[in-house]
Parts: structure tokens; C-alpha cells; sequence
């Protein structure tokens, strides 16, 4: 009797130990990873101006194509798009369905990009475009007029698509096609994402992410080396250097993005020989080096790795800087600044105290200088308010996306004449390659179009590119596929993101 | 009797009409706060609509400044922009942001409820060390403990809030690894930090203050005649020094209070407490007016009302004040 209850005892702890591995993944199987972000939105809305740019980082939203790491178009969610004249046929591709299950259709996808125009600004001109469903595949877009870089901009935030129907709150709850659906939504704090069960598109390999609302870089520094946080974007100087001692635990991943810092050269006070005398003079690797790898000097307003960014400039002399400022009757005082007619050349450069634009300013004055040329230095709160708009300057440092569609046209309008142009900038030779631009489908002949526009805009001392703001990724080793390699923001997790 | 109770009664309807003035005041303080920041924000450099384009990143053209302006509303005149904007909150709607179009309402009230927690733990945390803290040090005047006291609130308020919290964090997340350094969520364990880097500088003036004011009554004649009556040193400091000095150190902490419940941006952006601090600086740089207007109106009103509870603090803990009135 006693043996039988010891057995019958014995009998029940193996069943109970045995059950304990048949209930599914355990806990220590889930993959989960920490992100930091210098960023926060109070929605998640896919196409509002400022949220749709990081429903791509959170990996909810995807667009009809995407932007590759060499800034070409490829599909995502349409497998082509074709240009005939006016008219833009894309196909979308098979097997396309929300993470609801329910199938991505034309009529959907038409619905999301009128969404967009009503309520994002920057896309009303969708508004002036005619849609035509031709099969349950397949949509005619007439833009009304040629649009080559209509797949850029259908690539570029703004744009994504989302099942507008089971979607009932776009704020804080979205039904989308991405590999991540949202799992919880703190405007402000963290946003936590889970593996899309229903993605279209082949296995998620993480099941669930936490991004974490971080502003401060020395936080995000201290979370890394503590382990509280596995990835993040933006990593300063000071912390890459960090980082990059101790390769053993953390992967740095550097390139140049698309965030440019350059000056615009007032046409209406200086003149051509002072203007490329200050040109001659700013040396951007200097800079660079002083900002300690966090931007890249470059040449055009592109980074030199795309076919758009196939210019030159000369290099920095500023013996012929000094013999241009001669040439304008101007010669140095005692003091060592240049004068002319008892008046020192003194020339004021505007900037605002962000993007590393102040340090920037410090170093253009000691570099002018240096040659002797006095420079003064007004910091404004919002530029857009003033010398923007004033013109009150004598050179205007700004800092702005170039490259968003990984297209040049869109930056070059301003450039040539748009937002830009404050400075005094006219020349029909730009603008009527400009429009020519406009008109371009050819891919290779739209970048020489581009190229050619901006080795006019420098050969004529309009602007001052500087550099490239370095888009810095450090990875707890082992963890792959937050977009390191890509130069665009507002792509972060896929389907591809791991732990090891 | 009769008379002891129909005097009750006449005091508290006087504190009742006390109340009641104070409260009706607020009226025009609100109304002159809200016409003048909105003033202010309207005449200052920057158009909202400019700015809300170039955080989207779009190429401003004339057309599309025209045309978000106008969405925003902001091509009305100041006079008709206000007016809607008073109508509004008469009837609970501050508002949309400018930046998201969400409620401003939601906004301002889920970041207050962040900061007057921390706030007003940080408030306790520095009454509860302050107090006994200057006490100990004026009665130990010129003794080691005195000149240490001394010493560390110098060195408290001296050292800047952002150093302050990074040093904070360092010890006790990094090196210590007591707390998390990412705050998950705005909870007991996350608030510990960020309530002590934001009460040290209060903690090191009113510690100071307090010391100050107990050696001035001390020194007072009364504090001798209790001495030389035979009351116990104990006795004297606690049921009487303490008393007088209350009313000082509850002027400070009104004063010190509403600082604290508009937020400090640099220990929000620190820690990641969600605060109001950071969301109107934020709103500021935008020229997001709904949010910063909301802000105005709210902060106004918590002023006026820590002020009234100030005041009427004093009748509790000063006799003398309760007699003149």
C-alpha cells in the first residue's frame, strides 16, 4: 500500500514537471529589444505631418515602395510603378494583406493617399490627381502633368497605408502592414510594438520592442552601458568614442545622412570676388574634424556615394582668397583686418544655436579671420522669422534635409529658386535646367541634370556646403537590422531586426 | 455663550467672504494674464504656420504658408483669434495644438499630473529634511555639525540642476544600479531621483532660512523670559521658535511651490518624467499659443490659489494675525 501511493506520488511529479514544457515558448525564448529615441509624438497618426515620420522606425507602417540604402526606389507593397506621359500605372503585389488579416486592395490603397492630401499639407497635390482602379491589382494615377518622382515621393513618409476602416482611433491605435503591430502607447514615454502574426511577408524574427522616449544624450549613454537599452540613434562625440573602446560589447555604425549644414552667400551686399574669396576660405574639413565625427564634409549639398552628388569645388587657399579681397581695393589695416576707404570689412553671419550651427559660426569667424576679415556673429532664436525672411545677413548658416525622397529635385527647387534664395540668387541657366529636371524620368539623366545645377550654384559662390550630419547607430553586439546602414531617419525595425 | 457663538459665526462668515474675494479675483487676474501672453505670442518673431511646415520638413512656398495658415486659423485678426479662443475655454476647450491637432486640454492635464506629483514630492521631501536640518544647525551654532550643514547647503544650491542629475543618475543607477535609468513609467522607484535632484536647491535655501530665523528668535526677548521661567530648552524651541519660524517657511514653500509645479525642463528631459516643463518649452519653440495659452491659464490659477492657501495659512499659525482679523 505504501509503495503504491510513493508511486502514485512519483507518477504525479513527472507528469507536472513534464507538463511545465508543453505550454508554448517560455518566457526566456520571447526576443525582446530596448530602444532609445530622441523623439516623441502624441499619435501615431500614418499620415499627419510629423508622427507618419516614425511609424516607419516602429515598424508599423510600410509605403507603397521604399528607399533603399543607395537612395534607389524599390517595391515594397507595389511590385512596379510605370510612367506613360501624365499617367503613373503601379501594380501592387500579391499576397498583401493588413495585420488584420484583410487583404491591401486598390481601392484602399486610393482612399490612403487622398487621407493623406486631406490631412497632411504637404500632399495636397494629390488632390489634383485622377485615380483609376484597372483590376484588383493594378491603379492609374494621372497627375494631371509629368511627375517622374511621383515613386519617390509615394517612398517618402507621409505616404504609408493603413486599413482605414478597422482603424477607428489613428492616434493611438493603427491596423497597418508592417511587421510590428502596436502593443501600448504612451505619447511621451514608450511606445511598445509586437510581431505582426499576419505579415505578409515572411517570418518577424523579434517578438516585441519597447521604444523608450529619451531626450538626453548622457541618459542614453548611461542606459547603454547598463544594459537597460539595446540600440540607438544619434549618438554624440563624446559617447561614440565611448562606444568605439570597447568593440567587444557595442557595434558603431557610422555614414553620412541627409541633414545638411551650409551657408547662403548674400548676392544683395557682397560681391562675386568676395563672395568666392569666403569660399576659398571656410574649410569644412577643419570643421569636421572639430565636431569630432559626428558630421562628414562634403562638396555638394548630396553625399559624394550617390549619382547626384557628382560635383567639385576647389580646395581651400587662402592666398587667393587674400588676393581677391586685394582685387576689390581692399587692404589690411594695422590691426590686421582688411579695410577700404578707412572702413574694415566686417561681415555679419547669421545662425541659430542648433544642429552644431554655433559652433559652426565660431569656427567660420576665426577662419575668416584668419585672413583677415572681420566677421560678427548674430545668433537668432527662429531664423525662419528673421534673417530668413530679411535677407538681414551678410552669411546665412541653416540646416535642413536635402534628401528625403532620394531625389535631388525637391532640395534644388529651393536651392535655385524657392526657400533659399533670400540670399539674392537668380540664374536662368539653373532655373531652366531646373525645369528640365522637372521633366526628367531617366534616372542617370536626372542626376546629371542635378549635378549640373549644382556645380553652377557653386562655381557661382551661391552657397557654402558644408557637411553632412553623420547618422550614428550604436548596437549592443549581437543586434542587427535597426537600419544602421540606411542614411533615412525614418526607417528602423523590420522584419529582419534580432537579438543573437 | 451666545455672544462667544454669534462671534464664531461672524468670523467665519468672514473667512467664508475672505475666500470668496479672493477666489472672484481671479477673474480679472486670468483675463489680464491670458489677453496679455496672447499679446505677447501674437507680436513675437515666428509664424506657427511657417514653423509647423518646416518641422514637417516641406519646402514653404507662399501658397502652402497661405493655405496652413488658414487652417490654423491664424489669418484671422488678434481681436477674432481671441475671442474664439476665451469662447473656447468658457465652455472647457482650450483648444487644439498647433503641432498634432490632439486636444490641449489632454496634454496639459497628463503632463500636470506628472509634474505635481513630482513637485509636490520633492516639496515634502524638502520640508521634511529642511526644517530639522536648519534647526539642528542654529542650535549648534559655530560647532562642526553647524559649519557642515552650512557647508552642504552652499554646495546644494550652488551646483547646477543638470550636473546635479547626471551625477545622480550616475551613482545610483550605473554605479550603484538601485535605480533604472530608463523611467518606464512615471512610478514610485522612477520618481525618487528626479524628486531629489529637484528638492536639493530647496532643501539647501530653506535650510539656511530656517536657521537664520530660528537664530533671530532665539535671540528674542521671549525666548529669554521662557529660559529664565525655567521652561525647557525642548520645550521653547518646538512649541514656540518652531511656531514663529512656520510662518516664514510656509511663505517660502508657496513661493517655491509654483516654480516647482511649472516644471523643471532640464530634470524632465533628464530623466524622462513627462512633465509640463518641457512640453511648454516645447510648445514655446513651436508657437504652439493653444498649449502655451492653456499653460498661462492653468499656472495662473494655481498661483492665485497657492497664494490664498498661503495667506490663510497664517491665520492658523500666527495668533496674532488670527487676532487683527
Amino acid at each position: 500500500m505504501k509503495l503504491k501511493k510513493l508511486m502514485a506520488c512519483i507518477l504525479a511529479v513527472s507528469m507536472a514537471a513534464g507538463m511545465t514544457g508543453v505550454s508554448g515558448v517560455s518566457a526566456e525564448e520571447e526576443k525582446t529589444l530596448t530602444i532609445a529615441t530622441n523623439f516623441s509624438y502624441d499619435s501615431i497618426d500614418p499620415h499627419e505631418g510629423n508622427s507618419s515620420w516614425y511609424n516607419g522606425v516602429y515598424g508599423l507602417t510600410e509605403n507603397l515602395f521604399k528607399i533603399a540604402d543607395d537612395t534607389s526606389i524599390q517595391p515594397c507593397l507595389a511590385e512596379s510603378g510605370v510612367m506613360e506621359g501624365n499617367i503613373w500605372t503601379i501594380t501592387l503585389k500579391d499576397g498583401i494583406k493588413f495585420s488584420n488579416g484583410n487583404p491591401v486592395t486598390p481601392e484602399m490603397v486610393i482612399r490612403n493617399l487622398q487621407r493623406s492630401a486631406e490631412i497632411n499639407a504637404k500632399a495636397n497635390f494629390i488632390n489634383d490627381f485622377k485615380f483609376d482602379v484597372v483590376d484588383d491589382h493594378t491603379i492609374k494615377i494621372d497627375c494631371g502633368d509629368e511627375y517622374p518622382t511621383l515613386l519617390n515621393t509615394l517612398a517618402s513618409p507621409g505616404y504609408a497605408i493603413a486599413d482605414l476602416d478597422a482603424t477607428t482611433d489613428f492616434t493611438k491605435e493603427l491596423v497597418a502592414t508592417g511587421p510590428f503591430v502596436i502593443e501600448n502607447f504612451e505619447p511621451g514615454n514608450v511606445v511598445s510594438v509586437s510581431k505582426n502574426e499576419n505579415y505578409w511577408d515572411g517570418e518577424v524574427k523579434m517578438d516585441h520592442v519597447d521604444f523608450y522616449y529619451m531626450q538626453d544624450d548622457d541618459t542614453k549613454l548611461m542606459a547603454m552601458q547598463n544594459g537597460e537599452i539595446d540600440a540607438y540613434t544619434g549618438v554624440t562625440a563624446a559617447a561614440k568614442e565611448i562606444y568605439e573602446a570597447d568593440p567587444d560589447t557595442y557595434n558603431v555604425v557610422t555614414l553620412p545622412a541627409k541633414r545638411l549644414q551650409f551657408y547662403i552667400l548674400n548676392e544683395n551686399r557682397l560681391s562675386e570676388k568676395l563672395r568666392e574669396a569666403i569660399n576659398l576660405t571656410v574649410d569644412a574639413n577643419a570643421m569636421e574634424e572639430y565636431l569630432g565625427g559626428t558630421v562628414t564634409a562634403t562638396v555638394g549639398p548630396f553625399s559624394s556615394t550617390v549619382q547626384y552628388g557628382q560635383v567639385t569645388k576647389p580646395a581651400v587657399d587662402t592666398e587667393k582668397a587674400k588676393a581677391l579681397i586685394e582685387e576689390e581695393g581692399y587692404t589690411l589695416n594695422g590691426d590686421g583686418y582688411y579695410e577700404k576707404d578707412g572702413t574694415v570689412l566686417s561681415l555679419n553671419i547669421a545662425y541659430y544655436a542648433s544642429r552644431s550651427l554655433d559652433t559652426l559660426a565660431t569656427l567660420m569667424q576665426e577662419q575668416l579671420k584668419n585672413i583677415g576679415v572681420q566677421a560678427s556673429l548674430t545668433c537668432e532664436e527662429d531664423p525662419d522669422a528673421t534673417y530668413m525672411s530679411t535677407g538681414d545677413f551678410d552669411i546665412a548658416l541653416y540646416c535642413s534635409i536635402a534628401d528625403m525622397t532620394g531625389d535631388p529635385e525637391y532640395f534644388l527647387s529651393g536651392l535655385v529658386n524657392g526657400f533659399y534664395t533670400i540670399g539674392g540668387f537668380q540664374d536662368e541657366e539653373c532655373s531652366s535646367l531646373l525645369e528640365s529636371l522637372r521633366h526628367e524620368a531617366d534616372v542617370n539623366k536626372r542626376a546629371e541634370i542635378s549635378n549640373q545645377i549644382v556645380q553652377r550654384l557653386i562655381d557661382q559662390n551661391a552657397y557654402g556646403f558644408i557637411a553632412l550630419f553623420n547618422k550614428i547607430t550604436v548596437l549592443k553586439k549581437g543586434v542587427t537590422g535597426y537600419a544602421e546602414t540606411s542614411p533615412f531617419d525614418f526607417y528602423g525595425i523590420d522584419a529582419d531586426t534580432t537579438i543573437e | 455663550m451666545f455672544v462667544k457663538q454669534l462671534l464664531l459665526q461672524v468670523r467665519k462668515d468672514k473667512m467664508k467672504k475672505y475666500i470668496l474675494k479672493r477666489v472672484l479675483q481671479l477673474i480679472p487676474i486670468l483675463l489680464g494674464l491670458s489677453i496679455l501672453t496672447f499679446l505677447l505670442l501674437y507680436i513675437s518673431p515666428g509664424d506657427p504656420a511657417q514653423k509647423k511646415l518646416v518641422s514637417m520638413e516641406a519646402m514653404i512656398t507662399d501658397e502652402l504658408l497661405e493655405q496652413m495658415r488658414e487652417e490654423m486659423g491664424l489669418n484671422r485678426p488678434f481681436w477674432q483669434q481671441y475671442a474664439d479662443w476665451f469662447v473656447g475655454i468658457l465652455h472647457g476647450d482650450f483648444g487644439t495644438c498647433y503641432r498634432d491637432g490632439l486636444p490641449v486640454a489632454d496634454k496639459l492635464f497628463r503632463a500636470l499630473k506628472n509634474t505635481a506629483i513630482l513637485g509636490g514630492t520633492s516639496m515634502l521631501l524638502a520640508m521634511l529634511l529642511a526644517i530639522p536640518f536648519g534647526i539642528y544647525s542654529a542650535v549648534h551654532q559655530n560647532k562642526i555639525i553647524d559649519y557642515l550643514i552650512r557647508f552642504i547647503s552652499f554646495v546644494g544650491n550652488s551646483i547646477p540642476s543638470f550636473l546635479l542629475a547626471v551625477l545622480l543618475m550616475y551613482f545610483f543607477c550605473v554605479k550603484l544600479k538601485l535605480f533604472p535609468v530608463v523611467a518606464k513609467k512615471n512610478g514610485l522607484k522612477e520618481m525618487v531621483l528626479p524628486a531629489i535632484a529637484l528638492a536639493v536647491p530647496v532643501i539647501s535655501r530653506f535650510t539656511r532660512q530656517v536657521r537664520a530665523e530660528v537664530l533671530d528668535q532665539m535671540g528674542r526677548d521671549y525666548v529669554h523670559g521662557l529660559r529664565s521661567r525655567g521652561v525647557k530648552e525642548r520645550y521653547i524651541l518646538y512649541r514656540n521658535v518652531l511656531r514663529s519660524v512656520l510662518v516664514s517657511i510656509v511663505t517660502l514653500a508657496g513661493l517655491s511651490l509654483g516654480s516647482m509645479m511649472a516644471g523643471s525642463v532640464v530634470i524632465e528631459t533628464i530623466f524622462g518624467w513627462q512633465g509640463i516643463g518641457k512640453l511648454v518649452m516645447d510648445s514655446i519653440t513651436a508657437r504652439d499659443y493653444p498649449v502655451v495659452q492653456g499653460f498661462v491659464l492653468i499656472f495662473g490659477t494655481i498661483y492665485v490659489m497657492v497664494n490664498l492657501i498661503t495667506d490663510l495659512s497664517y491665520h492658523f499659525l500666527d495668533p496674532r494675525i488670527k487676532k487683527e482679523n
